[in-house]
């Protein structure tokens, strides 16, 4: 019964084994299109891990400029009567 | 679930049998519990509903704050009520929601400082010789990138950093079907649809 206790323990964070962080790694790699199904043992960990740092920052920046595109859109209630008409029923109740 | 609690109506608290029984369906419970939450996991963000939630709580939001405007860029206050949303939604099971939510006053400061950082080059601390150096910089970077994870350890930092890549990525599907909805007059983009009552 303790088996079964600690088995169902993570390991702390030191005593991480190389087969868990290729796993993690590979993982991750499926999440970035950039290298999603690309072989896991051809991408380095390092590779993986700039690519998911840059991926992460362009999902800054596109949030960034449609935040900028989005504010526009919503300050110019006086030019386009279609679009006014719009932005008000989204903001009004 | 209810199927992994047997009756336990029968057997006296007070009886080892029952204690020992009770600690297994414990240990059966919480396995099953973290399976689910994994599964759950996997799905999360990647729904068109939870998209439609995100799309409603943020124009709400976006009504809400612009009653309240003040003098701040009005780009960085959609940006910011973006985030806050997007960090809510996550209901605080997230370090990087709870890291959101708590530090929106200081968003400024923080972001200042993450941008100098990021230029200097220090030499890694290797503690772990399984990790190269590039790959402990590359971990210190990108626990920088997300929100609140700057000292977590390597497995909880990547497991934050796939559900924040996801989060964002329904973030950037959300605004994107917003912006197009009101620059396009109204009419509705095929793929992606509002949870909105305008009636085109």
């Amino acid at each position: 019964m303790s088996s079964r206790r600690s088995r169902s323990r993570q390991a702390s964070g030191s005593r991480i084994t190389d087969d868990q962080i290729i796993d993690l790694v590979s993982k991750l790699q499926q999440l970035i299109p950039e290298l999603r199904g690309r072989r896991s043992d051809r991408v380095s960990a390092s590779k993986v891990l700039q690519e998911t740092c840059n991926y992460i920052r362009n999902l800054h920046r596109d949030v960034d400029g449609l935040s900028d595109r989005l504010s526009q859109l919503l300050a110019s209630t006086d030019t386009d009567s279609d679009q006014a008409a719009i932005i008000r029923g989204l903001l009004t109740e | 679930m209810a199927s992994f609690i047997p009756n336990l109506e029968l057997a006296p608290d007070t009886c080892p049998e029952f204690k020992r029984r009770k600690r297994r369906i414990t240990d059966e419970k919480l396995a099953y519990s973290h399976y689910h939450q994994r599964h759950q996991r996997i799905k999360r963000w990647r729904t068109q509903r939870e998209q439609h939630i995100y799309s409603s709580k943020f124009i709400q939001a976006l009504r809400r704050s612009r009653l309240t405007s003040t003098s701040s860029s009005a780009s960085e206050e959609v940006h910011e009520t973006a985030d806050r949303v997007l960090a809510s939604l996550a209901k605080g099971t997230t370090r990087w929601g709870r890291a959101i939510l708590s530090a929106r006053k200081m968003v400024r400061h923080k972001k200042a400082k993450v941008a100098a950082n990021t230029r200097l080059r220090k030499p890694a601390v290797n503690r772990e010789k399984r990790k190269t150096p590039s790959v402990q910089r590359k971990l210190k970077v990108l626990g920088r990138l997300v929100p609140g994870c700057r000292k977590l350890s390597f497995s909880n930092l990547l497991e934050e950093t796939s559900d924040y890549i996801a989060a964002l990525e329904m973030q950037v599907r959300a605004m994107t079907a917003i912006t197009e909805f009101i620059a396009g007059g109204g009419r509705q983009p095929p793929a992606d649809r509002l949870a909105s009552n305008v009636n085109s």
